[in-house]
This record gives structure tokens, sequence and C-alpha cells, in this order.
């Protein structure tokens, strides 16, 4: 179990809507398998992703301080940052465009809302395999 | 206006020679071989205003009278050389002299001499022995007859001259008719439009003439003495073409007395060119008008769908997250309890509830998103058949027949393939949710001139005009119909009749959105043996501003001009 503990991938959930990164977390976390942390503000998403360091980042796409791709933009100038690898949950892509699972529009990764739970960890697990 | 046939159309008469007046008296000459009846005559005459000449003899006085063409000869019958009736025989016999008029001059006081004079052409007789005054009188009176006769002719002339220019001016071809059918005259504007038809009429009798418009015309015109009409009648001309003509044929009335007929031709080419431009100006008129009610159309479409678009997004957003925790926590709980029976059935219909829901707002996202096409050459058979085919198996579940007479001779033309395939798929649907269990869903497509009947409010608007070459799609149901209240709401975004969660009321709407940004139009309608059917109408090129004004031009200029010959 400690060899797990030690192995255990970090992601950071950044979305305006408490419940929804709650939802997401307790979902992840239930795998065993990752180490989460909620941001609901997405101005600072940065901060948390510079204390948190996580292999794998979610962005809402539409936040009310913040677009989710503005901050994809912040990490990609960030030397520190930039090697993170990050998604976008969106609800305006549909899932006629993403299909089940996520989606690559113009190089970047969407994932429809309302995502599944299957959907969601097979996401997650392609991601940090890459 | 010639009188013989073989002159169609000749020159305007020449002026005749001046009558006599009184700076040219009549000229008289007296013959007799008896020099003192000469004398007699030459006193009774001799100080009036005449040119006296004289013969004492038969062959002199012809000889005079050819030379110095006299009005009048007093011809005395008695004489030793050539008789009197013998001059005026030659004198009639020569065309130089017939007209001149003879009176004979005798003592013979035998009727049957006086007729013999009067047959041989003498307009009058004096007996011997002659009183001075009578001789006078008679000439005088003979010279006033000469005179007003000359006279006549020259206004008869004048009169014919000024007939001639009029018909010369014409731009009406008149021919004129004897009784018997003969040709007594016709005009350069007749021989003109005649063409071919000119000689025939010249040269053949009434009942050979061609084209036979012409000929039955001028039958009847003389037969029955009425006027005839044709509207247009098509005469051949030397280059192989056909002049279009009016025909008008009237009697001359002259009293009781039939007097032949006229024909009065009327060019009607310029006319027909007139017609022609005008045809196609107001088809161009109402094609400028189908592109503005189609470019207007798809502003109303685009500024509809802005909204909607908007208010889908703002919707869907708000909808989308409360979805994805339900849905997220729904997979949870279930990871994380162990439920029994009841309470799994419950969460499997709060999870088909959850992927209800996103149907819903996945459609109306859709339904924002109809703006843009993928513009490739496309079947709209393919699209039917792939539609076909993603309902077939419920098709069979319901059993509800499909019938198809799809036209293998539709051109293709630029399709959003997977739009399309939308709209059949919506239709199919709406089709088989109104039938519910048994019935026939049939589909026909073909490329054809739409009819008046095909168009409804939509086709009229997206500005189809009957005799249109379409591509044209009709689906036809045998479920209960629209209620006629719901017609004109049917495409109406969010109209609905269907239980709430089975229907959303975009299929139509997103179907007619899809179909107009294509140039085409959609209607519904009930069948008259019940059903719905509905029609889609495409013109066979995409954009009305592009290729479809040339299509629409040939179209229109083939109704101008049915091919002439067929007239025959
Ligand atoms: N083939 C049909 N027969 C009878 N009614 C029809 C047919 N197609 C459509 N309708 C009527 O039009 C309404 C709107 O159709 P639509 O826009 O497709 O929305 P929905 O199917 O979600 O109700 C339907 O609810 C139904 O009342
Ligand atoms: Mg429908």
């Amino acid at each position: 179990m400690v060899t797990h503990t030690v192995s255990k991938k970090k992601i950071l959930l950044v979305d305006d809507e408490p419940a929804l990164t709650r939802m997401l977390r307790l979902n992840l976390e239930q795998t065993g398998r990752f180490e989460v942390r909620e941001e609901n503000r997405g101005t600072n998403a940065l901060r948390a992703a510079r204390d948190f360091r996580p292999d794998l980042i979610f962005l809402d796409v539409m936040m009310p301080d913040i677009g989710g791709d503005e901050v994809a933009e912040q990490l990609k100038q960030d030397p520190e940052l930039r090697k993170i690898k990050y998604a976008f949950l969106t609800a305006i892509v549909t899932k006629r465009e993403t299909g089940t699972g996520a989606a690559e529009i113009s190089g970047e990764t969407f994932l429809a809302k309302p995502v599944k739970r299957d959907e969601l960890l097979a996401v997650v697990d392609e991601l940090l395999a890459e | 206006m010639s009188d013989a046939p073989d002159r169609p159309a000749p020159a305007p008469t020449a002026a005749p020679a001046a009558a006599p007046d009184s700076a040219n008296p009549p000229c008289v000459l007296l013959v007799d071989d008896i020099p003192a009846n000469l004398r007699v005559l030459y006193e009774s005459l001799n100080g009036r205003d005449y040119r006296l000449l004289v013969a004492n003899g038969g062959a002199q006085a012809l000889d005079i009278a050819e030379r110095s063409r006299p009005d009048l000869i007093l011809l005395d019958i008695m004489m030793p050389d050539m008789d009197g009736f013998e001059v005026c025989r030659r004198l009639k016999e020569n065309a130089d002299t017939a007209d001149i008029a003879v009176v004979f001059l005798s003592a013979l006081d035998d009727a049957a001499d006086k007729i013999h004079g009067l047959e041989l052409g003498a307009v009058d007789y004096v007996t011997k022995p002659f009183h001075p005054d009578e001789v006078a009188a008679r000439v005088e009176t003979h010279c006033k007859i000469l005179r007003l006769e000359r006279e006549l002719g020259q206004r008869n002339r004048q009169l014919e001259l000024v007939r001639d220019r009029i018909l010369h001016s014409m731009v009406e071809g008149v021919v004129g008719l004897d009784v018997e059918g003969r040709v007594s005259f016709f005009n350069p504007a007749a021989e003109r439009m005649l063409g071919q038809a000119a000689a025939r009429l010249l040269t053949h009798e009434i009942a050979n003439w061609e084209p036979a418009p012409l000929r039955d015309t001028a039958i009847t015109v003389l037969a029955e003495r009425r006027e005839v009409s044709v509207d247009e009648l098509a005469l051949p001309q030397a280059d192989g073409s056909t002049l279009p003509v009016e025909l008008r044929a009237a009697p001359i009335a002259d009293a009781d007395y039939p007097a032949g007929a006229v024909l009065v031709l009327r060019d009607l080419s310029e006319r027909r060119r007139v017609e022609a431009k005008l045809h196609r100006t107001s088809s161009e008129l109402s094609r400028s008008h189908r592109e503005l009610r189609a470019a207007q159309m798809q502003l109303v479409q685009a500024a509809k769908l802005e909204s909607v678009g908007r208010l889908a997004a703002g919707v869907a957003h708000e909808v989308k997250n409360p979805l994805a925790i339900v849905q997220l926590g729904l997979d949870f709980l279930e990871q994380v309890i162990s439920f029994d029976e009841i309470s799994t059935q419950v969460l499997a219909d709060m999870q088909q509830a959850l992927s209800r829901a996103d149907t819903v707002v996945r459609g109306l996202l859709d339904f924002s998103r109809e703006r843009e096409l993928d513009l490739r050459p496309y079947a709209v058979n393919k699209a039917i058949r792939n539609s076909l085919q993603l309902v077939r198996h419920e098709l069979t579940q319901r059993n509800i027949a499909v019938r198809t007479e799809l036209d293998v001779d539709i051109p293709d033309r630029p399709f959003d393939a997977d739009k399309l395939q939308q709209v059949f798929l919506n239709l199919f649907m709406n089709a088989m949710h109104a039938m519910e269990r048994d019935g026939t869903l049939s589909i026909r497509s073909d490329y054809a001139p739409v009819t008046a009947a095909d168009l409804g409010p939509h086709a009229r608007d997206a500005g189809f005009l009957p005799g249109e070459h379409v591509i044209r799609i009709a689906i036809e149901d045998t479920g209960p119909g629209i209620a006629p209240a719901d017609l004109g709401r049917l495409f109406d975004p969010y109209f609905t009749t269907k239980r709430q969660g089975e229907g959303t009321g975009l299929g139509l709407s997103v179907t007619r959105n899809i179909v107009t940004l294509h140039g085409g139009s959609i209607d519904l309608e009930n069948r008259p043996d019940g059903g719905a059917r509905a029609l889609l109408l495409f013109p066979p090129q995409n954009a009305p501003a592009d290729t479809a004004p040339q299509q629409a031009e040939s179209v229109a200029i083939g109704h101008a001009h049915p091919p002439s010959a067929t007239q025959w």
C-alpha cells in the first residue's frame, strides 16, 4: 500500500462549481490511484499548480473570472509549469463532437459535460500514459 | 398595282397626257371627199375654239389621224377610196388612234347604217344635209364629253397614284383578289411577308395555295363573303425560317355585286420579339425577387439562429454543470454503496433520465450550430438510403412497411451530407412516431418541373416558380396527419405535441433551417387520403445567386419560343 501511495499521480481540478470538482475528486480518489486537489477560482489556478505540482490539470473552459483557455495559455508560458498536461472540461462542445471520451480540437483535449465516471477515468489514464 | 398578275408590284403609273383645255383647244378632223361639204363643215366650226384639220379621203384621214391625233373626227361614210366604216374600223384597230371619238356624216338615213357605225365604235351620227349650227352643237357636246372623260380619267389616275403610294408605304401586306380568286394586286410589304408563298399565289389556282391556312382563309372569304381572320400563321421564308403573321381577310363590298376580297397581313415578328423581351424581363424580375426572398429568408434564419444559438449555449452551460454533478454523483454512489434490487432499479432510472436530459440539451446545441454547411456534390438518394438504414430496425419492430421510388436521374448537387441525413432522419422519425405501429412510409424522389400544386408556403417564400426543374423528395406516412390548428406552427422551435421528454419540438425547426441553408424548401401537409406528407424541393444548383439564374433563364426562353415548326 505504501508504494502505491508514493506513485499516486496528482490531479488539479479547476472549475468554478465546487460541487462538480467535489464529484470529480470523489470519483478519482475512489480508485485509490490519484491525489486530487480542487480549485474553484480560475485566477488561483496558476498558484495552485505551482504549489501542488500536478501531473494533470482539468480546466473548465467557461469560468466567471478567467477562461480555461487563458489559464492554459499562462501554463504554457511558464517555464516551470509548461510540461504539465491539461485537458478542458466544457459544456459547449457537444458529445457529438467529442464522441465518448475526449476529443482533440486544434491540438487540445476536450471532455464534454456531463462526463461519466468511466469516460473520465479512461481519459485520465490516456493522458497520463503519454 | 398592276391589273396583270405577272406584275405583282409595279411602280405607280406615269401621269397621263394633258386633257384638252383652253390653252390646248380640241382638235377636230373633218373628212369628206366633196370639197363643198368640207367647206360647210369648216365654216360651221371656224371661229370657235377648235383646231381644225381636213382630209378629202379615207386614206388621208387615217394618215392625219395617226400623225396629229385629233380629239374628234367628223367622218363621211361614202368616199371613193375607202368608206367611212372602214376608216373607223382601222382607227379602232390601232391602239394609238382607238381613243379618238368618231362622228359619222352621211346622207344615208338608214337605221341599219347608223347601228353599223355605232357598232364600229362611233359616238354619234350627223345626217346630211347638215345644218352648221347642228354640226357645231354636236361637236361641242362631244368635245365637252371628251374633256370630262379625260378629266375623269386623270382624276382616277391620281386616285390610283394616291392609293399606290398608300399601299406602298403600308407596313401591312395587302393582297387583292378578284371574284375568281386571282390575285389582282399586292403591295411590297405583302410580297416581302409572303416570301416563298408569293410566287405560288400568282401561279397556282387558289385551291393549291400554300400554306393551308392562307388558302382556307382566301377560299372562305370569297365563298362566304364575310370577314375571316387567323391570329397567327407562319409563312415560310426563302432562308428556311418562318415569319409569324396575323391574317385578316375581308370581302370587297360593292353593293350586291361581289367584287373580290382583300387579304391584310401583319408582321408579328416584332411583336413576338417585344413579347419575348417582356417575358425575359419579367422572369428576370421574378428571379431577382426570388433571390431577394431567399437572401432575406437566410438573414431571418441567421438572426433567429443567432439568438436561439446564444440562448442555447447559455442554457446548455447552465444545465450541463448540474447534469455533470448528478451524473458523477450517481457514478460515485454506485461505486461505494451496495444497492438492493429496488435501489438498483432506481439508480438505473436516474441514469436514464440523466441521459435523456443530456440529449435534450445536446439537441439545443446542435440546433444552435446549423449555420455552417460543409458542401460537396452529393446524391440526395444516398442520404435517403443512409437515413433509412438508421431507422430500419425500429421500422421493422413497429411493423411499418417502407416503399421507395428513387429516381436514378437526379443530378448530384452540393449538399452537407451529414446535415441532409439529419433532415431525413428527423422526418422519418416524425413519420414513425405519428404512425406508432403498422403503416407505410413512402419515399419518392425525382428531378422534374415543379407544379403549382407542389408549391407550399415555404416553397413560394423560397421563390420556386412553377415549371422550374427541381429535385423533389416526398415523404408520406399513413399516420393520423396534422391537426389543422397546428399546421402553421410545426416548424416553430420548441413546438411539439409529444409528451414531455419524448419530443423537443426542434426536429422540424432544425430540418427547415438545414433545408433553407441549402437553398431548398420544406412544406408539410395532410394527404387527402390520410396521413402527412413532407415535400422537399432543392434547386439543382446550390446558391440561388450563383448558377441557378442561368438555369431559370433557359427555362424562361424555352417557354417564350415554342418551336414554330410544330404549328404546321
Ligand atoms: N409525420 C407527421 N405526422 C403528424 N404530425 C407530425 C408529423 N411530423 C411532425 N408532426 C408534428 O409536428 C410536431 C413538431 O415536430 P418536430 O419539430 O420534429 O418536433 P418533435 O418531433 O420533437 O415533436 C410534432 O410534435 C408533431 O405534432
Ligand atoms: Mg421530431
